[in-house]
C-alpha cells in the first residue's frame, strides 16, 4: 500500500466516523420531523442537555459513564415530553411557528444552562479503554469513534424495532400516513406525537452523552451539530433509512473532499451539492410522509 | 391543425404501477358544457389534474386551439385559457373576498409590471358584475376563511369567472350546496355556456340533466360512453356500471 | 362600512409620517455624537426588520439567513472604504501578513468607490436571485426553505473565516478612515451620518410599503395563503417568491453598507446564525405583518438589550427567549396584532350595533 491509498483509506474510515456522528445527531430530529412534521430547532440544545446530564451525574453522583447514557436518554426524553405537552402540541398546524417557538426554547435552554453551570467548559470522563487509538497497518481511528459508530448501529436498530415491531410503532406510522384516518381508528394522535417527541429528545440526549465525551461540554455546543443534523434530515427526506443513507454519503464525501482540499472548503462543497440535489429532489431521498407536502 | 377546439388524445397516467387513466380521448367543441361522470375512482379528478397541469401524463397529448399544451406548467396552462375550480374549495383564506377576486383577475401576470401597478384596469367593473352574479356583494370585505361552505363554493366559482378563461374546469361545483343554491348555479352555468366552454365533473345525475350538452362517462380510466343525456341514461353498459353489476371491464 | 382604523390606508400613511418626522428630528434635539451614531445603528437594525417583514410577513417566506445579504453588503462596503485609504499600488496590511504581495482580483473592483458601492448592492441581490430562484422553482418552501437559508448562512460564515488572506479571517476588516463620497466625508459620529441612514431607512420602508400595496404585494400575500391556488390563476409563483426574497435581500444589503460606514468594522460576526435569528425575533415581537411595528420591535429589543448592559445580559436573553415563545404561541401577530385587535374592539360598538345599521351601510357600499 502506498502513501496515498493509505491516506485515502484513512479518510474513508474517518468519513464513516463522521457519518456515525451525523447519524446519531440527526436520529432524534428525523423521527420528530418524519412523524409530526415538526422542525425542532431546540434539537441541538437537547444534545447539550444530554452532555450536561452526564457531566452532572459523574461530578455529583460519581456514576460510571456507561450507566449515564441511558439516564441521559430518560432525563432529556422527559424534558422533551414536558416541552411537547406545554408548547409544541398547540402549534402542529403552524409549521413555521413551531420552528420559531422551538428556537425560543433553545434560547431559554442555553441561557438556563449558562446560569446554572456557568459558561466555562466541562468535561465528561470516559473509561480508559475508550480513549485509546486503534492502529491496523497504517490505518488508525480512536476507539471512541468506533464506539460512536457502534452506537449509531445500535440506536438505528432500536428505532427500527420500535417503528416496525411494536404496537406503538404501528400507531406512529399510521399517524404519519394520515392523521385523520388514524384518529378514526381510535389512535390518539396527540399521545403518539408526545411520545415520539419524547423519544426524539431522548435520542438527542444519548447523542449528547456521546458528543460530550468527544468534545468539551459548553452551553452553546448544540449549535455545532444542529445545522449538520438538519441538512442530513432534509437530504434524507425525513425517513430513518433516508437519514442513514444521507449521513453516510455526507460523511464520506466530506472526508474525501477534505483530503483533496481542506476541511472548511469540504463543508462548503457538501453544502453546494445539497442545494443542487434539492433542486432536483426537493422531497429528499426517501419521503417519510404519505402526503405531498 | 389537429382537430377541434379542445382535444385530449389517448392519454395515460399511472400511480405506482396502477393505471388510473388508460388511453382516454376526448373532443370538446367550443361553447358547450361537457359533463364528465363516472363512479368513484373512475379517474375524473385525475383527468382534471392532467388537463390543468397539476399532474403530467405518462403518454398522450392535450391540445387547445391546435396547440400542444401537454406537460406545460400550471400557470402556463392557466394563461393559455384554462381555469380551474377545485373539488375541495380552494380560496385564499387570509384575504378578503374582494382581494380573492382581485387576485383572480389575472390579466397581467408579469411580476415586475404588477409591482408598479396599484390596481388592474377593468378589475373594479368586472368585480362588481361577478360579485353580484355569485351573490357576494355584501360580503366583499369579509375574510374568506370566515365564509360558510356554500359561500366558499360561490367565491371560488367567482374567482374562475374573474379569470375569464376560455375553458372552465369545474370539479363538483355544487357539492354541499342547498337546493336553492344549486338552482342558482344551474342558471349561471346555462348562461355561461353560451360564451364559454365548460368541462364539469359531477356525481349527481339530476344536476347533470339540467345543464349538460354532452355527457361523457368515465370508467376505470377509459371512455365508456358519450352522448346526450338521454342516450347515456338508456345505455346498458352505463347502467351496469352505476348499478354495480359489472359485466364490462 | 366602518372599518378598523388599523386597516385604514390613509391613517397608516399618517402614522408613518408622524413616526418618521419624530425620528428625523432627533439630531435637532441632541448633538451627542456617540448617541447619534448609536441611534443610526438602530436605524440599520430597523432596515433589517423591514426587510424581514417584507418577505416573511407579506410572503410567508421565513428567512433565517438575512445575515447573508447584510454581511455581503457590509464586507463589500468595508472593502471599498479600505481601498479609499490605500495609497496607489499598496495593499491592505493584513494581506501582507497573510503572504500576499499584490491585490487579489476579487479586491480589484473596489478600488473605485462607485463600482464598490454598486457591487455592495448587486452581489447580495444577485446571490438572492440565484439561490431563491433555485429553491423556489424546486418548490422548496416553508420550514425547509428556512433551514436552507440557515445552512447557507453558516456556509458563508465558514468560508469567510477560511479565506483569511482575502477577508482577514475572524478579525475582519476595519478600514482606518470613514467613507468619502466625492468630496464629502461621512463621519460616522455626526448628524450627517444619522440623516444619511435615516433617509435610507425611510426610503426602504416607503418602498416596501408601496410594494405591499401594489398588485405584486397582493399576489405575494395570496401565495402565502395557498401557492398552488395562485399558480392555477396563471401566476408564476416562483418568480414572485424569488423577487420578494431578493428585494428583501437588497434592503438588507443597504443596511449592511450603512453598518460598515457607521462602525468602520466588519467581521464574520455579521454572518453569525444568532444575529440573523435575532432579526426574526425583533420582527416576531413587533409584528411580522407590519413594516413599522417590525421596526419598533428592532428598536425595542436592541434598545433594551443595551440598556440592561452586559451584567444582566444572560437574564435578559432568558427573558427574551421566554417572551419570544409566548408571542409565537399566543400572539402570532406580535405587538402589532395586539394593537390591531384593540383598535378593532374600539371601533366595534359603532360597527355592529344592530343588523339594520349594518344592512344600510352595506347598501351604501354597493351603491358606490
Amino acid at each position: 500500500m502506498d502513501i496515498s491509498s493509505i491516506a485515502f483509506a484513512n479518510s474513508l474510515i474517518l468519513g464513516l466516523s463522521i457519518a456515525g456522528i451525523f447519524f446519531v445527531a440527526a436520529l432524534g430530529l428525523t423521527i420528530i420531523y418524519g412523524t409530526a412534521g415538526v422542525i425542532n430547532m431546540a434539537h441541538g440544545e437537547f444534545i447539550m442537555l444530554g452532555a450536561y446530564t452526564v457531566y452532572a451525574l459523574q461530578t455529583f453522583a460519581g456514576i460510571p459513564y456507561f450507566l449515564c447514557i441511558p439516564v441521559a436518554f430518560v432525563v432529556v426524553g422527559a424534558i422533551g415530553f414536558a416541552i411537547e405537552k406545554s408548547l409544541i402540541r398547540y402549534l402542529y398546524d403552524r409549521p413555521l411557528d413551531t420552528l420559531l417557538a422551538t428556537w425560543g426554547v433553545s434560547l431559554v435552554l442555553i441561557q438556563g444552562t449558562r446560569l446554572i453551570f456557568g459558561s466555562d467548559p466541562k468535561y465528561v470522563e470516559i473509561p480508559q479503554f475508550l480513549s485509546s487509538n486503534l492502529e491496523v497497518g497504517g490505518l488508525s481511528l480512536g476507539v471512541f469513534r468506533i464506539f460512536i459508530i457502534f452506537m449509531a448501529l445500535v440506536l438505528a436498530a432500536g428505532v427500527w424495532f420500535i417503528f416496525y415491531k411494536t404496537d406503538f410503532g404501528i400507531k406512529i406510522r399510521a399517524v404519519t400516513q394520515n392523521r385523520e384516518i388514524a384518529a378514526s381508528f381510535g389512535i390518539n394522535s396527540g399521545q403518539v406525537y408526545s411520545f415520539t417527541f419524547a423519544l426524539g429528545a431522548g435520542l438527542a440526549g444519548v447523542a449528547g452523552a456521546l458528543f460530550g465525551a468527544l468534545n468539551i461540554v459548553l452551553p452553546t455546543m448544540g449549535m455545532g451539530y444542529v445545522v449538520e443534523a438538519f441538512l442530513t434530515v432534509v437530504t434524507g427526506g425525513g425517513a430513518l433509512l433516508g437519514s442513514a443513507i444521507a449521513s453516510l454519503a455526507i460523511g464520506e464525501l466530506q472526508s474525501i473532499f477534505a483530503l483533496i482540499t481542506n476541511s472548511t472548503f469540504a463543508k462548503f462543497l457538501i453544502f453546494v451539492l445539497i442545494v443542487v440535489f434539492l433542486r432536483f429532489r426537493p422531497q429528499g431521498l426517501i419521503s417519510a410522509s404519505g402526503k405531498r407536502r | 391543425m389537429i382537430g377541434g377546439f379542445f382535444k385530449i388524445d389517448n392519454i395515460e397516467k399511472s400511480f405506482g404501477g396502477n393505471k388510473v387513466i388508460n388511453g382516454f380521448s376526448l373532443d370538446v367543441a367550443e361553447n358547450t358544457l361537457q359533463c364528465l361522470v363516472g363512479p368513484n375512482g373512475a379517474g375524473k379528478t385525475t383527468m382534471i389534474d392532467l388537463i390543468s397541469g397539476r399532474q403530467k401524463p405518462d403518454a398522450g397529448k392535450v391540445y387547445l386551439n391546435g396547440d400542444d399544451i401537454t406537460g406545460w406548467g400550471e400557470h402556463e396552462i392557466s394563461r393559455k385559457g384554462i381555469g380551474r375550480k377545485f373539488q375541495i374549495p380552494a380560496v385564499l383564506k387570509g384575504l378578503s373576498v374582494r382581494e380573492n377576486l382581485e387576485v383572480a383577475y389575472s390579466r397581467e401576470v408579469n411580476a415586475l409590471r404588477n409591482m408598479f401597478s396599484m390596481r388592474a384596469r377593468g378589475c373594479a367593473e368586472q368585480l362588481d358584475e361577478i360579485s353580484r352574479q355569485v351573490r357576494l356583494t355584501k360580503r366583499l370585505d369579509v375574510e374568506a376563511g370566515l365564509l360558510s361552505h356554500g359561500e366558499t363554493q360561490w367565491l371560488e366559482i367567482g374567482m374562475v369567472l374573474m379569470q375569464d378563461p376560455a375553458i372552465l374546469l369545474l370539479d363538483e361545483p355544487v357539492a354541499g350546496m342547498t337546493e336553492n343554491e344549486i338552482g342558482l348555479t344551474v342558471d349561471i352555468l346555462n348562461k355561461l355556456k353560451r360564451t364559454h366552454t365548460i368541462i364539469l365533473v359531477e356525481h349527481d345525475m339530476g344536476f347533470v340533466r339540467k345543464i349538460a350538452d354532452v355527457v361523457t362517462v368515465l370508467h376505470m380510466g377509459a371512455l365508456l360512453a358519450q352522448g346526450s343525456i338521454e342516450d347515456i341514461e338508456k345505455d346498458e353498459r352505463v347502467r351496469a356500471v352505476y348499478l354495480g353489476t359489472e359485466d364490462t371491464h | 362600512m366602518i372599518q378598523n382604523p388599523y386597516h385604514n390606508k390613509t391613517l397608516q400613511w399618517l402614522f408613518y409620517l408622524v413616526v418618521f418626522a419624530l425620528l428625523g428630528a432627533v439630531p435637532l434635539i441632541s448633538d451627542d455624537a456617540f448617541l447619534l451614531n448609536q441611534l443610526a445603528i438602530y436605524g440599520v437594525y430597523g432596515m433589517l426588520a423591514v426587510s424581514i417583514s417584507l418577505c416573511w410577513g407579506s410572503g410567508g417566506i421565513l428567512n433565517m439567513g438575512q445575515g447573508i445579504a447584510f454581511g455581503l453588503g457590509a464586507y463589500c462596503m468595508a472593502m471599498t472604504m479600505q481601498m479609499q485609504t490605500q495609497a496607489e499600488g499598496t495593499i491592505p496590511p493584513f494581506m501582507l501578513n497573510n503572504g500576499l504581495d499584490a491585490l487579489p482580483w476579487i479586491w480589484q473592483p473596489f478600488q473605485d468607490t462607485t463600482t464598490g458601492i454598486i457591487l455592495a448592492l448587486l452581489i447580495p441581490t444577485a446571490f438572492y436571485l440565484i439561490f431563491g430562484g433555485v429553491m423556489f422553482t424546486a418548490r422548496v418552501s416553508g420550514p425547509f426553505f428556512a433551514i436552507m437559508t440557515l445552512a447557507t448562512l453558516s456556509a458563508f460564515a465558514t468560508i469567510f473565516v477560511d479565506l483569511q488572506p482575502y477577508t482577514n479571517g475572524v478579525n475582519g476588516i476595519s478600514p482606518p478612515g470613514s467613507l468619502n463620497l466625492g468630496e464629502t466625508e461621512i463621519d460616522p459620529y455626526s448628524s450627517g451620518a444619522y440623516w444619511f441612514v435615516f433617509a435610507l431607512l425611510v426610503a426602504c420602508t416607503v418602498a416596501a410599503k408601496l410594494i405591499n400595496q401594489s398588485r405584486f404585494g397582493l399576489i405575494v400575500r395570496a401565495l402565502k395563503d395557498d401557492p398552488e391556488r395562485v399558480r392555477f390563476l396563471g401566476y408564476n409563483v416562483a418568480i414572485y417568491e424569488t423577487l420578494v426574497y431578493a428585494l428583501s435581500g437588497l434592503i438588507a444589503a443597504i443596511a449592511g453598507c450603512c453598518f460598515a460606514v457607521l462602525t468602520q468594522y466588519v467581521s464574520p460576526a455579521q454572518f453569525e446564525v444568532g444575529f440573523s435569528i435575532s432579526i426574526v425575533i425583533w420582527v416576531a415581537l413587533g409584528g411580522r405583518n407590519s413594516l413599522i411595528w417590525a421596526m419598533f420591535g428592532a428598536f425595542t429589543v436592541q434598545g433594551a438589550q443595551s440598556y440592561v448592559g452586559d451584567q444582566f445580559l444572560s437574564t435578559w436573553i432568558l427573558i427574551l427567549g421566554f417572551s419570544f415563545i409566548l408571542v409565537v404561541r399566543f400572539l402570532p401577530g406580535g405587538f402589532a396584532g395586539l394593537v390591531e385587535t384593540i383598535l378593532g374592539r374600539a371601533a366595534k360598538p359603532e360597527m355592529g350595533a344592530d343588523t339594520a345599521n349594518l344592512e344600510f351601510s352595506d347598501a351604501k357600499e354597493v351603491a358606490k
